[in-house]
């Protein structure tokens, strides 16, 4: 039938769009090599850092600290590794620079979603990151020879796994609302990538410690924002340290913090693309 | 200053202070209680960190212009810079200061100075902390001429100063942490060890007159590494051509 | 459809913030901030048919490229009324950009290290257009521009005038009806220039797609755009065929001189109305019929080294348009 046609090519219009835009953003990266693996290496150093840290806190085999134990703890720090490769890994801040020095209008001229074209380009750097952090990890596997826990659980793998995709989400919304800030203010453009997406994310998502060495209290506050369920809260619910009710708490948090962004977003973007005045010649 | 350049520069110095913070502040809670790490008490472990900070804060400040020198070898500018009486090599050193960093030194100073006297040292271990203080410039320095005749030769800049950063920054805990060989790797190879830990564990005692010397002797190695391969890129610049 | 594009009285105004300088300034742009209204334009009203070529005219700051941007849906109106293919640009519909192409000279689309024939991989996926006609598409325009060998070079490494060809194949491999160019010759070298405006030319002819130009360059009309628009100030100050204006208001020519000695100088104000003297150089004003005949006599009569001949600067047209009212 028409319908079914019609339905059928614009689906498969839709698909090659997202394809096209995956495979060229992947290639883009390759033509800037030296600066992937570079990329790379930065973050291999930025693990030892973390891994010696703290394989030296847990130096005794029978310390057990903030519920973590060697083994538990070694893994978190190799489960960052994979983890920062599938959620952290993001092309989306290029965003404030096209608004900020206006080639956002090529953009704005094509029949694109503007989000969807970055989320595509996001999932490409993932899939790319993802293949060299696996490549990482086994590496450093077969050197450093840590204790790893593998978690059976399927309820656990289950949760891990719808944690890892809220937690993209969360990264996706957070970077695109932190690039609007050029439409009001072009000048603290990368300033506040800096401050949010370096400092602040880095220190409370769970990427340099566990969130729960923290007091309670200051614990609370950190697991009202939306950071740990970036890196913390998708490890931990891996390493089965969360379960039950807290986990349905935490998956809860996370969806509201998922569509509290959202909406966010959207309610942001329109008002600055109508602030937009597609700048620059 | 026009209020955008105010509002981009409060920005970064929000973000490098809530940096320093969320560090310290880990490693106050890490080591809350009596705890100790590789043997060393909370306050030793802050005063590492402390050095490492006061270190990488006031090269970076000293050396800002580094990070202008790849455009500047793009663009031809450094050819004027070769053309004038003053040595090249100070100019595009440390020919930019950033005003944010101002602001950061001197409480850091201050921070230093509490927590080193926390640690209760002889005038002489304090001495001694200085001079490999200065020895931990010294070596900084080196690093960075190097990576500026790395750029002479190669374009390179950016990615290279990074690599540094990034070593320099495991220098935030003692070196004892790490295995070997990387714990050789950091103290010889790319003195990290010696440019940090080395100071900060002079101020707790625990270095005698030979490691002082050990300490001169790779700093005296490194400038001099790095003033010939100054040299030797000056001699295989090509000047920029559109 | 009878109108490709109708604008009626367009106004369009920016917000733009004043920054003093100096530490009090800053203070008080940041507790008090001026703005300042910028009206680009005041009262815009034209149409254009199917398949016309158009020239836009006017000095810089004139208002040319914010009515290229209101009309591709980039800008909103302050207010008026704006069509262009029976749509409102500024809800952006995907079937209305499928139909438009906006060209401005400095905001490249094409994927800087990547060959060009990735960009237009990457649009034909975005602008859903069949492999065959996009094959077809791609062939004409690559034989049109004479790129074929630069097609699997990396963007970056091409010359100006190389890449803004390439970037013309981008915007075109949809066929556009309606195709915006925002000083498309600009920074190219004469040679270039001229193959852009045949290209555009060939291009409108055999496609009959509606072109919409800007330029401050009044070489970009003379052989090109039959019907021109000059605008001046956010307002338009003729409308009409190019040889009506020319008539009307470039009634002069510029010649300018360079001579090798003072001998007689001062009769050289006989054979034209003198705008500048300063030896060696001279500059007349003559009239467009005389124009041959002056430099001729000139060249007769004085020592001449060198010579060319000009049209006056389109400022000073525009000028004289301004000064003579409104012209509809």
């Amino acid at each position: 039938m028409l319908l079914e046609k019609y339905l059928r090519v614009g689906l498969k219009n839709e698909m090659q769009k997202y394809w096209s835009i995956f495979k060229i953003s992947f290639e883009q990266e390759f033509a800037y090599r030296l600066n992937f693996i570079l990329w790379r290496v930065r973050n291999v150093f930025q693990i030892l850092l973390t891994y010696f840290l703290w394989s030296t806190v847990f130096a005794s085999p029978t310390t057990q600290i903030f519920g973590y134990d060697r083994t538990k703890i070694i893994t978190y720090v190799f489960g960052i590794m994979i983890v920062r490769a599938l959620v952290l890994s993001a092309r989306a801040m290029d965003v404030s620079s096209d608004v900020a020095q206006g080639d956002l209008s090529n953009y704005l001229l094509k029949p694109l979603s503007y989000f969807k074209y970055w989320f595509t380009r996001d999932i490409s750097s993932k899939v790319l990151n993802l293949i060299f952090a696996a490549v990482e990890f086994a590496v450093l596997f077969i050197i450093l020879k840590p204790p790893f826990f593998f978690q059976g659980s399927i309820v656990a793998l289950l949760a891990f796994s719808v944690s890892i995709i809220l937690a993209i989400f969360i990264y996706f919304f957070l970077l695109f609302l932190i690039s609007s800030i050029p439409f009001w203010a072009p000048e603290i453009g990368w300033g506040s990538h800096f401050l949010v997406t370096v400092v602040i994310i880095e220190a409370l998502s769970g990427s340099l410690f566990p969130i729960n060495i923290l007091p309670i209290n200051l614990q609370s506050i950190v697991m009202a924002t939306p950071f740990p369920y970036l890196i913390y809260f998708p490890v931990e619910v891996y390493l089965g340290n969360i379960g039950g009710s807290a986990l349905l708490g935490g998956l809860m948090i996370a969806i509201a913090w998922t569509g509290v962004l959202w909406l966010a977003l959207n309610f942001v973007w329109q008002k600055g693309l109508k602030v937009y005045q597609a700048i620059g010649r | 200053m026009v209020i955008g350049q105010k509002l981009a520069l409060s920005v970064f110095l929000v973000g490098k202070v809530l940096r320093f913070v969320f560090f310290f502040g880990f490693l106050y809670f890490l080591l809350l209680g009596n705890s100790t790490l590789a043997g060393y008490t909370s306050n030793q472990i802050i005063f590492f960190f402390l050095t490492f900070n006061l270190i990488d804060v006031i090269t970076q400040f000293l050396f800002r212009e580094v990070y202008s020198f790849r455009p500047m070898i793009i663009n031809g500018d450094f050819d004027l810079v070769l053309v004038k009486p003053i040595s090249a090599l100070f100019r595009v050193l440390m020919g930019g200061a950033d005003v944010v960093d101002l602001i950061t030194i001197p409480p850091l100073i201050f921070l230093t100075i509490y927590f080193g006297a926390l640690l209760h040292p002889s005038v002489l271990s304090a001495l001694y902390y200085l001079l490999l203080l200065a020895n931990g410039f010294l070596i900084a320095t080196a690093f960075h001429i190097i990576v500026l005749a790395f750029a002479i030769v190669t374009l390179e800049v950016d990615h290279t100063v990074m690599i540094y950063r990034d070593l320099t920054s495991l220098g935030r805990l003692p070196i004892e942490i790490y295995k070997q060989p990387l714990q050789a790797f950091l103290t010889y190879l790319v003195p990290v060890g010696i440019m940090i830990s080395l100071p900060a564990k002079a101020m707790m005692g625990l270095v005698g007159i030979g490691g002082i010397l050990v300490g001169f002797l790779v700093g005296a190695v490194a400038l001099f590494i790095a003033f010939r391969f100054w040299n030797y890129a000056l001699t295989k610049y090509s000047s920029a051509s559109s | 459809m009878n109108r490709a594009i109708i604008v009626d009285n367009l106004v369009k105004n920016f917000e733009v913030a004043q920054k003093e300088p100096g530490l009090t300034g800053a203070f008080k742009s940041f507790f008090s901030p001026q703005k300042k209204q910028v009206h680009a334009l005041r009262g815009v009203s034209f149409s254009i048919q199917p398949g016309e070529l158009v020239g836009f005219i006017g000095p810089n700051g004139a208002g040319k490229t914010t009515t290229l941007k209101t009309l591709s849906g980039l800008l909103f109106p302050t207010s008026g009324f704006v069509e262009v293919l029976e749509h409102d640009p500024w809800t952006r519909k995907p079937e209305f950009l499928k139909q438009i192409s906006l060209v401005m000279g400095q905001k490249n689309q094409l994927w800087w290290d990547l060959p060009a024939i990735e960009t237009f991989e990457l649009n034909r996926a975005i602008y859903e257009i069949p492999t065959r006609v996009y094959e077809e598409n791609l062939r004409e325009l690559v034989e049109l521009l004479e790129v074929e060998k630069l097609l699997k070079t990396p963007v970056r490494k091409l010359s100006l005038g190389q890449r803004m060809r390439m970037e013309l194949v981008a915007a075109l491999l949809h066929k556009p009806k309606v195709l915006f160019l925002d000083e498309p010759t600009i920074g190219l070298d004469l040679v270039a220039q001229q193959k852009m405006r045949d290209f555009i030319y060939d291009y409108n002819r055999k496609y009959e797609a509606t072109i919409l130009l800007t330029s401050h360059n009044m070489d970009d009309l003379v052989n090109l755009a039959r019907r021109v628009i000059v605008i001046n100030e956010g307002r338009i100050l003729f409308d009409g065929a190019l040889e009506d204006l020319v008539a009307k208001f470039a009634k002069e020519k510029i010649i300018k001189a360079t001579l090798s000695n003072e001998n007689g100088i001062a009769d050289i104000e006989k054979i034209g109305k003198v705008k500048k003297l300063a030896f060696p150089q001279v500059i007349l004003s003559v009239p467009r019929a005389a124009t041959a005949v002056a430099a001729s006599e000139l060249l007769q009569n004085f020592p001449v080294d060198d010579l060319t001949i000009e049209e006056i600067p389109i400022e000073d047209v525009i000028r004289k348009v301004f000064k003579s009212g409104l012209k509809k």
